[in-house]
Order: C-alpha cells, then sequence, then structure tokens
C-alpha cells in the first residue's frame, strides 16, 4: 500500500508500505494491503511501519488523524 | 567648506553604518529563506488535511449530522481583531503596511463594527504597541515568537481564540462570533501585501486559500507548486462507505480545530517571512544610501583636505616672497 506520514515539520514517511500499526483513540489499529476505508483519530504513541523492503520504522506521535482510502492508499498527518 | 576634521569623523560613522547594515541584510536574507522553507515544509500536511476535511463534510451531507460550532455560520455580535506584526523594528513598511491596512478595514466598515462588540488581540511587540497608542484595550498579546515561529508557540494563541469562540472560557470572559486576522501575505522576496482574512467560523475557500498561498508566486519556491484537486460539496454519489472512529462529529470537531490552529501556523510563518524579507529590502536601501553618502562625504573630505594645503602653500611662498 501507498503511505504518507506527514508532520507539519517534514514528511515523516512517504512509500510503499506493508504495515502500519498505531495507536487510535478506539484501541490499537493494524493496517495491511487492501484496508477498508477508514478514517480514525491517533492519541500518543508509537507508529510503526514495516516497508517493502521489510525494514521497519517508528515514529512517535502525540496527535494526529488516520485516513485509509480507496486505491490502497492511506495518510496521516500527526503531530510530534 | 567643512572642517576636514568634522568630515573625517562623519566618513568614519556612515562607513560604520554602512557595514552594519550590510550584515544585517545577509542575515536577514538567510532567515528569509529558512522561513520559507518551514512554510513549504507543511504543505503536504496541510493539503492533506483539507482534502479530509472535504471527505468529512461530503459525508455529513449524506448522513446529516450536525456540524461542529466553528464551522457553523451564526449571528454576529462580537467581533475579534487580530494583528500580526514583528518584535522587533528596522524592517522598512512591514508593520506599518500592516496597520494601515487596519485602519482602511476599520474606516470602511464602520458602519456594520457600530452595532457589534469589538475584541483586539496583538500577535507582536509591534502590534501591541501601535494598539495601545491608538488608546485601544488590547484583550490579550502573543509576543517573543522569535525569528521562525513553532507550533508550540502558536498553540497558546489559537486556543485562546477557539475557548472565546466556543465562549467555554471563564463565565463571563470576553467571548466572539467572528475572528478577523490582520496580516502580511509573503508575494515573493520583493513583494508583500498586508492581508485581510476572516479565521472564524471556518470557511473552505479561505482554507484552501491560505494553503494555496504557502507558495509564493514567484522566486526560488515557485516552481514547485502542484496543483491539487480538492472539492468542496461535490457529488454526493462519489462518496465511498467510510468506517469513521469514534465518530464522524468527534473527528470533524477535532479535525476542525486542527484546521485553524494549521492556519494561524502558516500566517505567522508567512508573517516571519514576509518580516525578514522585509528587513532584507529595508537594510539594502540602507547600505547603498551609506555608501552614495561615503562618496560624497569623500569627495568633500578630499577638497577639503587641498583646500587646506593649497592654502598653506600660498602661506608660505607669501612669507618667502615677502623675506627676500
Amino acid at each position: 500500500m501507498k503511505l504518507s506520514i506527514y508532520s507539519l515539520k517534514k514528511v515523516l514517511f512517504q512509500g510503499q508500505a506493508q504495515m502500519l500499526n498505531c495507536q487510535t483513540v478506539m484501541g490499537e489499529i493494524t493496517i495491511l494491503d487492501n484496508h477498508e476505508t477508514f478514517i480514525g483519530v491517533l492519541k500518543p504513541g508509537v507508529a510503526k511501519v514495516v516497508d517493502s523492503a521489510q525494514k521497519e520504522h517508528f515514529f512517535e506521535i502525540t496527535s494526529g488523524f488516520l485516513e485509509v482510502r480507496e486505491g490502497n492508499e492511506v495518510r496521516c498527518i500527526v503531530e510530534v | 567648506m567643512e572642517n576636514t576634521q568634522h568630515l573625517k569623523k562623519r566618513l568614519k560613522s556612515v562607513a560604520n553604518i554602512n557595514k552594519i547594515t550590510k550584515a544585517m541584510e545577509l542575515v536577514a536574507a538567510t532567515k528569509m529563506r529558512r522561513s520559507q522553507e518551514i512554510a513549504l515544509a507543511s504543505r503536504p500536511y496541510a493539503l492533506t488535511a483539507l482534502d479530509l476535511l472535504a471527505n468529512l463534510t461530503l459525508i455529513e451531507k449524506s448522513t446529516k449530522f450536525p456540524m461542529p460550532e466553528l464551522l457553523q455560520q451564526r449571528k454576529i455580535k462580537r467581533v475579534l481583531f487580530v494583528l500580526i506584526s514583528s518584535d522587533k523594528g528596522l524592517a522598512g513598511s512591514f508593520n506599518s503596511a500592516v496597520f494601515k491596512k487596519f485602519e482602511q478595514h476599520m474606516e470602511r466598515d464602520k458602519e456594520k463594527y457600530r452595532q457589534e462588540e469589538k475584541f483586539f488581540v496583538a500577535v507582536g511587540e509591534k502590534a501591541f504597541q501601535y494598539l495601545s497608542k491608538k488608546g485601544i484595550a488590547v484583550l490579550r498579546k502573543f509576543v517573543q515568537a522569535g525569528d521562525y515561529t513553532t507550533a508550540e508557540q502558536v498553540k497558546p494563541l489559537t486556543d485562546f481564540i477557539v475557548k472565546g469562540y466556543l465562549k467555554t472560557s471563564a463565565p463571563g470572559g470576553a467571548s466572539w462570533d467572528r475572528v478577523v486576522i490582520f496580516s502580511t501575505h509573503f508575494r515573493s522576496a520583493l513583494k508583500q501585501e498586508p492581508h485581510v482574512r476572516k479565521a472564524l467560523p471556518i470557511q473552505f475557500d479561505h482554507l484552501l486559500e491560505t494553503i494555496k498561498e504557502i507558495t509564493p508566486s514567484t522566486g526560488k519556491f515557485a516552481d514547485i507548486i502542484k496543483e491539487q484537486n480538492i472539492t468542496f460539496g461535490g457529488e454526493i454519489k462519489d462518496i465511498k462507505e467510510y468506517l469513521i472512529e469514534p465518530s464522524p462529529e468527534a473527528v470533524l470537531e477535532d479535525l476542525a480545530k486542527h484546521l485553524l490552529f494549521m492556519q494561524m501556523y502558516h500566517l505567522i510563518l508567512e508573517a516571519n517571512a514576509s518580516e525578514h524579507s522585509a528587513r532584507r529590502m529595508a537594510m539594502k536601501t540602507a547600505s547603498d544610501n551609506a555608501s552614495d553618502l561615503s562618496e560624497t562625504l569623500n569627495l568633500q573630505y578630499n577638497k577639503s583636505r587641498q583646500s587646506a594645503i593649497t592654502k598653506e602653500i600660498i602661506e608660505i611662498t607669501a612669507g618667502s616672497e615677502a623675506l627676500s
């Protein structure tokens, strides 16, 4: 899936990813390929991304939004 | 002809001014570039947030849940004015342009505002000084933003505005139904314009405009513009089933606050960039003037020195002639 994570200061992640795991106000969520469309509010925690080269990335998040769009595209806007 | 000694002194001080203003010009130029970069870095974030808002409002249309208060139009009884200026001077007409725009706006809408209660907030030391000098009570001032504002510094301002708008501040405290912001729009390194914007209630076209303006119309960063198509109030049928957690209302309310924050952040960043480029221009003019002045003074000094020497020689030759 195509994943982009933006913060106010910079682009944290952009590119192909296999998995995104983060904390939302309703609980922990893991997004894999072809997830259904979804909008959620993020809460403080650590987001984990596994990119297409199996490499893991971690981002600290204080708040933000998560949107899973049609066409296997995921976008996050976060406050770090 | 002026005293040679005196001229020499003046020449020295003009040369010093030239050096100082030149240094300030270079510093301001670097700061301007940096603040532009910071503004541009948040562009993807801003566009995504706006896109999300567009999507949510479409869903809202199809499900008919109530809009959050920040997005609703209501009857205007009280207005909050926010003036964004710099903390420091020596920036040419940067601050006075904003104040002039403010005066024009107040003059034009005098009739309209007569019925309404007015509140004022100053961002930057200069705006506070200006308002106090005019005898206008300033509700609160936000200063010490530094050369580039940070998200942490904008937060108190946004919280203050939102609280007043939603009337959640202490009972009897000030509240308002509309927020008008006076700030400077950075068109290019050479051109900045004062702008008036309505920040609350949130309107999509206003937001979109602000975000588009993040990229200056000309100059180094102008070619980065990549237009994204964001449309509001489009066809309901092209909206797909979204799973929204915790609820559309909660998300929309949160997002609305976020967008306001983002807008304020951008306005202040833009004002920062404008301040630096205005200062750069002012300093450039000053150092140009100083070098012109030092040229003329130098000529005057040489002439006066030469005439003093001539006078001395005449005296000597006259003396020796008298002796022989």
